[in-house]
């Protein structure tokens, strides 16, 4: 029997992947000696960032979603199947329908879920744009504010030096606010206060995870009038009193409380033991450079599932499949991995409503921010309404 | 903030330094100069005052439409490539080429008849923009 390959989870690490294994394994698919098959428990591919955009009503459903099958080569063997236990020693997953799938290799791909409830009265009282019900109910209050004060906070996991989802969205979504409510006319009535926490990542008393990009941004929140608080990292909120505490002991009213949360890997990889990560949080053990998972033979990892010190990103899964579809194929054809992941990341940051900041960052180096510019603004909603789906095919 | 502080000093001390003291200048000047003698420089201009303008013109539901387009142009290029990309490795597995009942045969699997729908449905389209 041929080699079997199952991707767990049609995100867009696992879809990218998928594609881009058909392209560099496409002779032994020919001959019947490898099959792909990737499992997702939705028909459907959320282009996620979208949410952001979301909150402040400017992308519909339908924009931001397509059908699965869509998205894939038509080699991929796709099961709309929930996988609900990883048997490592065994080599199969067993999924909700009561198929088991054998593997030779396995690719979790499964991201990572936001976990407000995991901070007392967050879930109650506060409000995020990580999925797309919570986005619109956001946007819901956003469209209706007159005055009061916004209150931004920003959690961390607490397994250390790994990153909040998307490392740049609360900056971005905060200038992006500011022009919104610039856009209502009700600006100069709403109080805007951004706040990072104590410990992000390697650094302390910080307002964004990496220093160069962190020491621009007091200057581009005061021309805008943001305020800015560093150290507070929220430890739980009074959804009555609608105050949100600090663990350094201050506390802070809010008219609304727009929350990075915490974050957690998906229920069937927490279970499945491997994770050694603190507080329950599930991240796998990866391998900085080959991205398998330590101590398990033929499994890797890519995307929002990965202990990496990287930004939990699309942009980090656009430079791990490459990796992942060589090391999958060296081990088929020579015995051995052999390519390596420099922890590149790229993005094209939403700085406002319309401009925006082309970046990049790898294990060695930090952003270098460059002046949020119109062009940078086009390019981003470029990606986002229709350069993101050929990506996703692996086209680009 | 330490960085903004720092930059306008860096900037002002770049412009008080003649060309001919800045290295880097003196050979970008040495590059450019041929382009000035011979008149080019002139195109470069054009490009970055055509460059300036497509900036203005552009705007996010222009964007929106362009990319739309390329999602469009791509997705159908993709389907077609895979489809043929795949009869064509499948067909060519095949050691004699199909009987007429073996063609026949083709029909009835579920993917050969959604696809023969998908072309008479393509083709009625066509017919109704005729
Ligand atoms: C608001 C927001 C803004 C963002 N902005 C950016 C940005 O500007 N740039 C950027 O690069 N990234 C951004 N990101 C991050 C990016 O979306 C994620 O990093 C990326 O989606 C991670 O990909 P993934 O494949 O690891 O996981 P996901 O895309 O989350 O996919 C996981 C998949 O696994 C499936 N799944 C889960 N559990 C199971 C199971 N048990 N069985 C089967 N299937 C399962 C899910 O249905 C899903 O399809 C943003 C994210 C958010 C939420």
């Amino acid at each position: 029997m041929g080699k079997r390959i199952i991707i767990v989870g049609g995100g867009v690490g696992g879809t990218m992947l998928a594609n881009q294994l058909v392209k560099k394994l496409y002779p032994e698919i020919q001959r019947g000696e490898v099959r792909i098959t990737l499992l997702s428990n939705s028909p459907d591919h959320f282009y996620k960032p979208a949410f952001m955009y979301v909150a402040f009503n400017q992308f519909f459903h339908e924009e931001l979603k397509r059908p699965e099958r869509s998205l894939l080569r038509p080699e991929i063997e796709f099961q709309v199947d929930e996988v609900t236990r990883f048997d490592f020693s065994g080599q199969h997953v067993q999924t909700r329908s009561g198929k088991r799938y054998g593997y030779d290799f396995l690719v979790i791909a499964t991201g990572c879920v936001p976990a407000p409830e995991r901070i007392d009265g967050l879930k109650e009282a506060g409000d995020h744009f990580y999925q797309y019900q919570a986005a619109r109910q956001l946007a819901q209050r956003l469209s209706t504010i007159e005055k009061g004060r916004i209150f931004i906070t920003v959690s961390f996991p607490k397994t250390p030096n790994i990153p909040h989802q998307c490392g740049i969205a609360p900056v971005e979504t905060t200038l992006m606010l500011d022009d919104f409510l610039r856009r209502r006319g009700v600006r100069d009535k709403v109080e805007i206060v951004y706040t990072y926490p104590t410990t992000a990542q390697l650094l302390r008393n910080c307002l964004f995870l990496q220093r160069p990009t962190g020491e621009i941004l007091p200057g581009v929140f005061e021309q805008k009038n943001i305020r800015f608080q560093r150290g507070f990292t929220l430890s739980r909120v009074d959804p009555d009193r609608r105050v949100a505490y600090s663990e350094e002991g201050d506390e802070q009213p809010f008219d609304i409380l727009m929350a990075t949360p915490p974050i957690r890997a998906v229920d069937v990889v927490l279970e499945s033991g491997v994770s050694q990560a603190e507080n329950h949080e599930g991240w796998l053990p990866t391998n900085h450079e080959t991205l398998q998972v330590y101590g398990l033979e033929g499994v890797y990892v890519i995307g929002d599932t990965v202990d990496l010190p990287v930004s939990k990103a699309g942009g980090a899964c656009h430079n791990q499949a490459p990796v992942i579809a060589n090391n999958i194929t060296a081990e088929i054809r020579l015995g051995a991995p052999g390519a390596v992941y420099d922890g590149r990341v790229q993005a094209v940051a939403q700085m406002g409503l319309n401009a925006g900041m082309p970046l990049w960052y790898d294990y060695a180096h930090d952003v270098l921010p460059t002046p949020p510019s119109k062009l940078g603004g086009l390019l981003r909603n470029g990606f986002n309404r229709g350069l993101y789906w050929a990506v996703a095919r692996g086209m680009l | 903030m330490d960085a903004l502080n720092e930059s306008p000093v860096i900037s002002a001390s770049v412009n008080m330094l003649k060309p001919d003291h800045n290295a880097g200048l003196e050979a970008l000047l040495n590059k450019l100069q041929p382009l000035l003698d011979g008149g080019r420089m002139d195109n470069i201009v054009d490009v970055l005052a055509l460059v300036s303008d497509l900036v203005d013109l552009l705007d996010s539901a222009l964007v929106e439409k362009l990319a739309g387009l390329f999602e469009d142009a791509t997705a159908v290029s993709w389907s077609l490539g895979n489809a043929v990309r795949m009869a064509k490795a499948e067909t060519s597995a095949e050691e004699a080429p199909p009987s007429l009942y073996g063609l026949l045969s083709l029909l009835r699997e579920a993917d050969t008849r959604r696809g023969v729908a998908l072309a008479l449905r393509t083709l009625n389209a066509i017919g109704k923009q005729c």
